[in-house]
């Protein structure tokens, strides 16, 4: 695998675009969702490189991104992301992309298409939700006490990493040597701006956005996913007018990891239908 | 920065306080300090050997007219010497070359 | 077993180790007996095993003790995540799954379980991938350690972290508004306008050396009367509130003595009247320097005469509309407070079209200057600089020695106050060439 990095973008090294596979190919960008970073699409990334141009990026926060642009602000709602996520479509002056977001990111693809139509052309959603709170008349699977708990869950590992993460601790984050040695790295991110990210993740409603999608779309479930069950799939794919839905024989959130070669194929014959 | 170095030592007139590098805000309390330990009896005269003095500010202007006016209290007298050309330059402009006795040398400062 | 090299073993002895063998290998055998499997069910911490979708295969009893769950109710039945919290379940799904499939091991997770009846118990998880012999991950060990004494050591951890971070905030704020009352303060101590003075042109700057401490410079320019104008410049001993209130008793024991009295050797004798009377007593002696002094325009000629007088100040220097410098000396002025009665000098100049007189604090005189801050700036070299701008306006005067104090910079670590009074230039020519 060549993963060539792009240098002297601001914004390819603010969120930490990586660009492999096949250059003549059509784009294919992947975006990681809450919790860890592009590491995560490691085992999707060969069965795309021969026919495709694939781009990798970290959301701002996560991963090898650029801590300093962490604004509070323009994150604490998924417009902030999608903005992102549209600013590395210009900056690789990308046209008709097929954007595969896993969980949060798939939401995000959805804002990031409306905002910018001409540069995405289809989407895939790995394991989509678009509001994980309970609701009249939907079930999204969490109450907002949950989240909460998923926050103090963050701050405690925080410090259950503290052998590794004192230096971070004692305010000495300027020891990147550290970073690379660290076990469980990719899921490490600073504290307050991953509660930031879980906070507008989770308590995000994107419910109304889902019927505004124009472009073709597949929606990938797990049959035992405990973030996003099999309810919300199909809630998904009824509201996105033409989206085709496929189940995934595979338990967890994260079927690229647990179910590569079934993910996989789903999203190749996806492409090839486009 | 020099350091400020205050010696004390006796003199056939009296108490004499050696000083020597940079007195200024910083450490005059040092110079209050060495004044506060003298004894001067009345009729005796403190004199200030400000041959080694490199620099001194208001804070220290201040302190010698502390020193005067202490020793006019107890009738006694304060006399400086050897006062280096900036210093004494720093006296004139302040008026104070007029109030106090200004030796040239330690010599004729602690002749009795 | 013990050897004893210095003498044979008699029989006695032998016997004694003899027994002393028996009770070790008795001790070994009752080690040996510990099975594996009796380690596994009660070892000190939680063990079990799942399939790789998270189904529950193999549990200790330890775990299952913790938890308060029968073990028929869970093997089979039971996800791994079934048994965590929400919040726990969450952080397994966005970061301990994912990193687990990536990494085939993980360490150290702080997640909470739940207990049977409701509680609560801090766990570290560690899991390992074990994999088949083609490389296939078959299952998931993991090891639960009981973290409740650990995890209470974090929270007062994180809660003296936070409490820390709180008093920095609040010091902080503290601070900025110590700050702002220490401006406001400052801003007292000089006036906000110079009132304009017929037929003359006034410019002032106050560089501020720290903004924690406040200064003791001062100027003012005030009417006299129907014709006259009283103007002062000076500087107190010290720093800090107490100069503060010096300066404010010496700008208004100045203002109101000029009003009774405008002759400058009247007033300043006033002034050191009252500080003497102030501060003599107190064991603390407190002093300034100034210069106080009279303007009257003649609107006949355009002239301004000047009288003034000085008290422990360095000279004010006036500067001509033909390009010459130099100072008008007042020798011989005491510093103002010191003694009961003080001496002071005056002098008198006329200030015609061009020319500018400047008042200034020796901030600017004695700053420091040279790579090793040993040198001071010096009233010779101040000379030099001004004669360069001479017949230039007070406005432009003032600006060429801020620029002079910026260039200080660290050099500059005392309080500095200029005024200039200056004729306008009757000639444009001149004001602008030189």
């Amino acid at each position: 695998m060549r993963l060539e990095r792009l240098a002297g973008m601001d914004i390819a090294s603010r969120n930490h675009v990586t660009v492999t596979g096949n250059p003549q190919g059509p784009t294919v960008v992947l975006a990681h969702g809450f919790g860890c970073d592009q590491n995560m699409w490691r085992l999707t990334v060969p069965a795309l490189v021969d026919d495709y141009r694939v781009v990798l990026f970290d959301h701002v926060g996560s991963g090898r991104s650029d801590a300093s642009a962490f604004s509070e602000e323009r994150y604490a709602s998924l417009d902030g992301y999608a903005r992102d996520v549209v600013e590395v479509c210009e900056a690789l002056e990308l046209r008709d992309a097929v954007f595969v977001g896993h969980s949060v990111s798939a939401m995000i693809g959805v804002l990031a298409a409306g905002l910018a139509p001409e540069r995405i052309g289809a989407l895939v959603m790995v394991a989509p939700s678009p509001r994980y709170i309970d609701d009249e008349g939907y079930r999204g699977g969490f109450s907002a006490e949950d989240i909460d708990e998923l926050l103090a869950s963050l701050e405690a590992n925080y410090l259950g990493w503290s052998a590794a993460m004192a230096p971070v601790i004692m305010g000495n984050a300027d020891r990147p040597e550290l970073g690379d040695e660290l076990r469980n790295s990719f899921c490490t991110t600073d504290p307050d701006m991953a509660r930031v990210f879980a906070r507008t993740t989770f308590l995000s409603d994107s419910r109304d956005d889902l019927k505004g999608v124009s472009v073709p779309t597949l929606v990938l479930e797990c049959t035992q996913d405990v973030i996003a069950p099999r309810e919300v799939g199909a809630f998904v794919h009824q509201a996105i007018p033409g989206s085709a839905l496929v189940t995934l024989e595979a338990t967890g959130h994260c079927p690229h990891l647990s179910a590569p070669e079934a993910t996989n194929q789903a999203i190749v014959d996806f492409l090839a239908s486009l | 920065m020099s350091p400020l170095k205050i010696t004390p030592r006796d003199a056939a007139t009296g108490p004499v306080l050696e000083l020597s590098g940079e007195l200024d805000y910083a450490n005059v309390a040092e110079l209050h300090q060495a004044l506060d330990g003298l004894a001067l009896r009345p009729g005796r005269c403190l004199v200030l050997d400000m041959s080694g003095l490199e620099f001194c500010d208001s804070s220290g202007i201040t302190a010698l007219i502390a020193a005067r006016s202490n020793a006019q209290t107890v009738r006694a007298d304060v006399a400086l010497a050897a006062v280096p050309p900036n210093i004494l330059r720093v006296l004139r402009i302040v008026g104070l070359d007029q109030i106090f006795t200004v030796h040239p040398d330690i010599e004729s400062a602690t002749r009795p | 077993m013990m050897c004893r090299a210095d003498q044979q073993p008699d029989p006695q002895d032998a016997d004694a180790d003899a027994d002393a063998d028996r009770t070790a290998d008795a001790a070994f055998a009752a080690l040996l007996e510990d099975s594996a499997e009796d380690l596994y069910e009660n070892a000190p911490c939680g063990y079990l095993s799942t399939l790789m979708d998270g189904t529950i295969a193999k549990i200790n009893g330890t775990l299952l003790d913790w938890l308060g769950l029968e073990r028929e109710a869970v093997v089979g039945r039971k996800r791994f995540t079934d048994l965590l919290t929400v919040g726990g379940k969450l952080y397994h799904e966005t970061h301990f799954a994912p990193l687990l499939r990536m990494q085939s091991e993980i360490s150290g997770i702080a997640l909470e379980m739940k207990q049977t009846g409701g509680g609560r118990i801090p766990v570290l998880v560690s899991s390992a991938v074990k994999h088949g012999t083609t490389g296939q991950p078959l299952l998931i060990r993991t090891t639960v350690f009981d973290a409740r004494d650990r995890r209470a050591y974090e929270e007062e951890l994180l809660r003296r972290r936070e409490a820390a971070e709180e008093a920095r905030r609040q010091a902080e704020a503290d601070r900025a508004r110590l700050q702002e009352a220490l401006a406001v303060l400052q801003q007292s101590l000089l006036p906000d306008t110079l009132p304009p003075v017929p037929g003359a042109q006034t410019a002032t700057h106050y560089h501020t050396a720290s903004p924690d401490r406040l200064g003791g410079d001062f100027y003012d320019v005030f009417a006299l009367d129907g014709q006259r104008f009283g103007f002062f410049l000076g500087d107190v001993c010290g720093k800090g509130p107490q100069a503060a209130a010096l300066t404010s008793l010496t700008r208004y024991t100045l203002r109101a003595a000029a009003l009774h009295d405008p002759d400058p050797v009247s007033a300043l004798t006033t002034l050191n009247t009252v500080l003497h009377e102030r501060y003599a007593g107190s064991g603390d002696p407190r002093y300034c320097t100034a210069v106080y002094g009279t303007l009257e325009p003649d609107p006949a000629t355009g002239q301004l005469a000047v009288h003034l007088a000085a008290g422990g100040h360095p000279p004010a220097i006036v500067l001509r509309a033909d390009g010459t410098a130099d100072f008008l000396p007042t020798p011989g002025g005491l510093l103002v407070g010191i003694l009961p009665s003080a001496p002071f000098t005056d002098a008198t100049t006329v200030l015609g079209p061009g020319d500018t007189l400047l008042l200034y604090t020796d901030g600017l005189t004695e700053a420091r200057t040279g790579q090793d801050r040993a040198g001071l700036y010096g009233d010779e070299a101040l000379l030099a600089f001004v004669t360069a701008h001479a017949g230039k306006p007070p406005h432009a005067v003032v600006q060429a020695l801020t620029g002079l104090l910026d260039s200080f910079g660290d050099g500059l670590d005392d309080d500095t106050a200029l005024l200039a009074i200056g004729v306008p230039a009757s000639d444009p020519q001149t004001r602008d060439e030189r």
